[in-house]
């Protein structure tokens, strides 16, 4: 595992167009999305109440993506979903990041039965593909934005423990942490001190390509119609439910589709531009 | 890489000339349903089943055509002698296989109805004392009392063919039944109807083939294969059928989509009304709805005239009528000089000042199902309507499932929740009973737990009185009661509309007097014409 | 040899291991949350009776250990139980529906290698220049948009605006399938020597395919382009260069080969991805296969289909790296050796 210096790591970054534009895309959408009732046309438009008159309205100069079945301004849900979305990933991060790292922590560097156990308990989440396991999670909970959360990060911190695992072998036989070892610092010391910051770059790398992939997997949900409810705007089941009024009102299904489009392509390469500048394997 | 393109083109070439080979001289009908289809008839229970099972197997009677009560299928008569009914079967109908169907087949379906405790068995459970075959072409149902609705339940008693059963059992908890055919059945198909099984798959359709030994007539272009397919988008079935590429849709399309399709001039309307109501049910076991004044203000509050606006597809059709009772058109009891709800806030105002509740202190929870997207604007009426009463509205999205969940705890469960409730055979009972009787255990039928003696009393004399008028004023009676009760808002009566292809005929559906209902009764596939 | 046979076996030991930790993980899932399945399948009509026989019948009044039990004892008959959904058995249905979901898979694995390889070989061919900006480009793309969003798009613009091909479905309502053999359409229209039959099944699976596919099409591409760069800069590549060897043979003869590898490694994981994406794809385009069926029972608490569909789908996840494992120490000999991979 090789860490180049923060500075030169800058400095790749920078000079790389494409992660500046990645960089660009997540700053708007994450903007948008803090401000959304500030920045929006028709903020009441979030709840159930729509506009009875102006049902599958057309794009148009007041409704820049047109309006849903039941007169809401798609414009208007799609930032909000974007508030809804980036919120959920935040949260299943912070959770799911912390056990995955002490766990890959603790099994590579203790070894034995322990890492073992943790290994193959990754190993059992992990041969189960991520949607369909919080599928069926989700199948069995009623669908609140708290469960699709819960179900979503019951999959996502194997990854972490293998990604953590790996740099920890790794690691541990390198001068430093024999060293450490030989004057005696404690297991926790040398874990959390010495082994620790060398995990920083690929995971903090790999949080940034997550989070767009965590979107990705709560659109997928609701999709399916197993996430967040409406009438809370979200992106995936904006497109689902649009879908029944293909071809003529496309624009129920294509606004939404597109958006998450732009919101995961815009972590992408903001997270390929930072693995470049690090030069971290994730 | 080149090659693959290559072959790729070539591929889709050969098809779009594949393709354009004309098909074969027979005439080809397909429609579709939600899934799933389920072709073993002590199973099935939902729209796609019906349709099955009313084309594949024939039952002793079937709904009568025009109006309500039942006439003559298999049975060709029959006598009721106090708890005796005697069935006499027409003679030389014979099954797909060849055997004859006799008094025999028809006991061993209800033995297996019964043993296998899905389906429709509910509606036999506890009423029948004994069923013997006389005769080969006789058949004597015993009742343990009298239970007048139980002719009109024959309507969901299927007959199989027991040699063809008994020769393909498979391993099974019923004795020597084993599985009672259960396994055999879920693929193929046993029944003596017009259309036999040639093709199942429950998730995307059972194909059938016209049945030339059957021994009622087919209309002219009556379709030689049938194709019924499960599960289609809404979008995918407006494409197909403005291609030509599908026949009826299905009954769930929105009136946006519906419209479009009339408006393109690819498809003409086919309407399927009366015998299914959309039910708003209130929840009559949890305040302030416990008290009717609190309930009759909600009655009139909501907007009953843009839920029909919201229904309609064009100037002839719509997915709903007004409603004017608990019982829809179509049944007996159905009061057709009932006025027809009407929103008024000032008597909603009035009622509300009377509840002993104020309706500030009780927020209300209501409960949409997330399977059908046009029950949110339904929803949403009501909250706009609530709301302007004073009241606090939270609506949820719930999916089916943890609605019939909910709805079995009382005190929790949503104080409303619009559930659509078809009759399942042509009596009102069994639309009635399993919603209003205080004996029946809290399901989504009942979601509005009434608890009303007046209400039990009559839904017994209904079940027990054998004389038809007599039975009418009853259901009349206690239809007017449901109406000064308001254990739910009668917000709409159901219509099916039946989006079909030009060039396709649907018979049956044409008008008032050729209609059979309750819902999917009139889509024998016999009576409609494939002209082109 | 043997070797490579001991290495092979401990593998399917570990994955033996692993499919069983998935069955207790799955069956405690669905046996914990709340809600009476028995209640669900009978519907509306269905008495308290028949609700309790239902209950009894499926050990669902059982401890939750020793309803286990009977599943384990079940499951080693090759029995998974009764669908509520379709009221067949789980294995009828799995029977039926997976070929449906594996001529699916099995033809975007096919354009994910076919289009995303050589899409990797160009862009690192041509690196820092216009076809490897475009192709990154494609990729970054491709990989950021979920599979039902691609359905949707797909279908819009080339079923829908530009009708060139159909909806959804398997076979157009003209056709007459195939008698089943094998259950894949294209294999049994093969079989039956039914030529038209196998193109329009062909032509079907083009969009759902590709939907399908896009995204680990972009993931093979630029996972390809990064290990054909880092093997670019190694010594004996710059060598061949200095040699004068021309770029071709270099990338085709020195370079292709171990890039491979870590590609192959990665190729298992998306042919597993291309499984789970297809529930969303499935839905798209009205494809009755296993994903489709999966997503229904789970909309319907159907534990016994729930659970098989899981299994069934792990299985076959775990199958696939087998696979990969033992492909890539076929190309790569010094893999053998090394007795524990990292992290498996």
């Amino acid at each position: 595992m090789s860490a180049r210096p923060r500075s030169a790591a800058l400095e790749s970054f920078r000079s790389n167009p494409i992660s500046l534009f990645g960089l660009a895309l997540v700053a708007f959408c994450v903007l948008a999305a803090i401000f959304a009732p500030w920045v929006t046309p028709y903020p009441t438009h979030v709840g159930p109440i729509g506009d009875f008159a102006a049902i599958n309205a057309a794009p148009s100069a007041k409704h820049w993506f047109g309006t849903d079945t039941i007169g809401r301004d798609i414009f208007t849900r799609v930032i909000f979903g974007y508030r809804l979305s980036l919120t959920m990933a935040v949260l299943v991060l912070a959770i799911s990041v912390p056990i995955g790292v002490v766990l890959g922590l603790v099994a590579g560097y203790v070894g034995g039965w322990v890492e073992y156990v943790i290994m193959r308990l990754t190993d059992v989440f992990l041969a189960i593909p991520p949607l369909v396991l919080a599928m069926s999670i989700m199948g069995f909970l009623p669908p609140t934005l708290t469960n699709a959360m819960l179900a979503v990060t019951a999959m996502w911190w194997p990854w972490y423990t293998r990604l953590v695992y790996n740099v920890v072998r790794a690691e541990a036989r390198e001068g430093y942490v024999l060293a450490a070892e030989v004057v005696g610092a404690s297991v926790p010391h040398i874990l959390f001190r010495e082994i620790l910051p060398n995990c920083v770059p690929p995971v903090l790398t790999k949080i940034t390509l997550d989070i767009g992939f965590v979107v990705l997997m709560v659109a997928s949900l609701s999709f399916l119609g197993l996430g967040v409810q409406p009438p809370t705007p979200d992106l995936g089941s904006m497109v689902a439910d649009g879908a029944k009024y293909m071809p003529d009102a496309w624009w129920l299904t294509i606004f939404p589709a597109l958006s998450i489009m732009v919101l995961v392509l815009g972590f992408n390469l903001l997270g390929d531009g930072l693995r470049e500048a690090f030069d971290a394997e994730v | 890489m080149k090659g693959l393109t290559t072959a790729l083109l070539a591929s889709v070439t050969m098809l779009a000339l594949s393709c354009a080979t004309p098909a074969f001289a027979e005439r080809v009908l397909r429609l579709d349903e939600a899934p799933i289809g389920e072709i073993d008839p002590a199973k099935g229970t939902d729209y796609a089943d019906t349709v099955l099972s009313i084309n594949i197997y024939d039952t002793l009677v079937y709904p009568k055509q025009g109006g309500p009560g039942v006439q003559p299928l298999l049975a060709t008569e029959w006598s009721i002698d106090g708890l005796n009914y005697t069935f006499k079967l027409r003679d030389g109908v014979k099954f797909h296989s060849g055997n004859p169907l006799t008094a025999e087949d028809v006991v061993f379906s209800y033995n297996r109805l019964m043993a296998l405790q899905q389906g429709f068995a509910s509606l036999f459970q506890d009423r029948v004392a004994s069923v013997e075959a006389v005769d080969p072409l006789t058949v004597k149902f015993t009742l343990k009392e009298a239970y007048a609705p139980f002719l009109a339940a024959l309507v969901r008693l299927s007959v199989v063919d027991k040699a063809l059963v008994m020769a393909n059992l498979a391993d099974g908890p019923h004795g020597e039944f084993k599985d009672y055919g259960s396994a055999y059945l879920s693929a193929n198909d046993a029944g003596s109807g017009a259309y036999k099984v040639t093709g199942q798959n429950p998730q995307s359709e059972t194909t059938m083939a016209k049945f030339d030994g059957y021994f009622l007539p087919f209309a002219e272009n009556a379709p030689d294969t049938v194709r019924y397919r499960y599960g289609l988008e809404a979008s995918t079935v407006r494409q197909l059928i403005s291609r030509g590429e599908h026949d009826i849709a299905d009954l769930w399309l929105p009136p946006e989509v519906i419209k479009a399709m009339v408006e393109e001039g690819s498809v003409h309307l086919a309407l399927e009304p009366g015998a299914t109501g959309e039910y708003i049910k209130l929840n009559t076991q949890r305040a302030p709805l416990d008290d009717v004044h609190c309930r009759l203000a909600l009655t009139h509050a909501f907007d009953y005239e843009t839920s029909n606006q919201l229904l309609k597809v064009n100037d002839e059709a719509a997915l709903g009528v007004s409603m004017n009772g608990a019982l829809p058109s179509g049944l007996l009891g159905h009061n057709p000089a009932d006025p027809p709800f009407v929103k008024d806030m000032e008597k909603a105002k009035a009622e509300l000042a009377q509840c002993k509740y104020k309706p500030g202190d009780y927020p209300l929870d209501i409960a949409w199902i997330a399977e059908v997207p046009a029950r949110e604007r339904v929803a949403l009426l009501m909250q706009a309507a609530f709301t302007e009463l004073g009241f606090t509205v939270n609506v949820t999205r719930t999916p089916w499932a943890l609605v019939s969940e909910q709805v079995t705890q009382p005190p929790t469960a949503p104080h409303a929740v619009e559930i659509a409730v078809a009759a399942v055979t042509p009596d009102p009972d069994s639309l009635l009973f399993n919603m209003y009787s205080s004996t029946v255990p809290p399901t989504w039928m009942s979601a509005e737990h009434l608890k009303d003696d007046e209400v039990d009393k009559l839904l017994i004399a209904g079940r027990t009185e054998t004389d038809e008028a007599k039975r009418g004023e009853i259901y009349s009676q206690l239809n007017k009661r449901l109406r000064d009760l308001a254990p739910a808002i009668f917000a709409y009566e159901f219509t099916g509309v039946y989006a079909v292809r030009n060039g396709v005929e649907v018979h049956n559906l044409k008008d008032a007097t050729t209609r059979y209902s309750p819902a999917s009764f009139s889509m024998l596939f016999k009576d409609i014409s494939v002209n082109e | 040899m043997p070797k490579l046979l001991l290495t092979f076996l401990r593998r399917v030991g570990t994955s033996l291991i692993v499919l069983f930790g998935v069955s207790i993980l799955i069956f405690g899932i669905a046996r914990i949350m709340p809600g009476d399945p028995a209640r669900i399948a009978l519907g509306p009509n269905a008495t308290q009776q028949q609700v309790e026989a239902l209950r009894e019948a499926r050990h669902l009044n059982d401890p939750i250990h020793e309803q286990y039990f009977y599943f384990v004892r079940e499951l080693l008959h090759g029995d998974l139980g009764v669908s509520l959904y379709t009221k067949r058995p789980v294995t009828t249905d799995v029977a039926q529906f997976l070929p449906s979901s594996l001529e699916l898979v099995f033809a975007s694995g096919l354009l994910m290698v076919v289009l995303g390889i050589p899409l990797g070989l160009l862009t690192a061919r041509y690196q820092g220049r216009w076809p490897d900006h475009a192709g990154r480009l494609m990729s970054v793309i491709a990989v950021c948009t979920p599979a039902f969003v691609w359905g949707v798009i797909l279908q819009l613009l080339f079923a829908y605006f530009v009708p060139i091909f159909p909806i959804e479905g398997q076979l157009s309502s003209a056709m007459k399938p195939p008698p089943t053999v094998t259950g894949f359409l294209t294999v049994d229209s093969i079989l039956a020597g039914n030529m038209p039959t196998l193109a329009n099944a062909l032509y079907h699976l083009v969009l759902p395919a590709l939907a399908l596919a896009l995204a680990a099409i972009g993931q093979t591409a630029r996972l390809t382009r990064s290990s054909m760069i880092e093997i670019y800069r190694k010594p004996y590549v710059e060598m061949s260069r200095a040699y004068g060897f021309s770029e071709r043979k270099i990338a085709t003869r020195y370079a292709f080969r171990p890039a491979l590898i870590p590609t192959l490694t990665v190729l298992g994981l998306d042919f597993a991805a291309l499984l789970a994406n297809a529930f969303l794809v499935e839905r798209v385009f009205g494809w009755p296969g296993l994903s489709r069926y999966g997503v229904e029972v789970i909309l319907r608490k159907d534990l016994d289909a729930i659970v098989g569909t899981v299994l069934i789908i792990a299985a076959l996840f775990l199958i696939c790296n087998l696979i990969v494992d033992l492909l890539v120490s076929i190309i790569n000999p010094r893999i053998r050796l090394a007795e524990k991979r990292a992290g498996s």
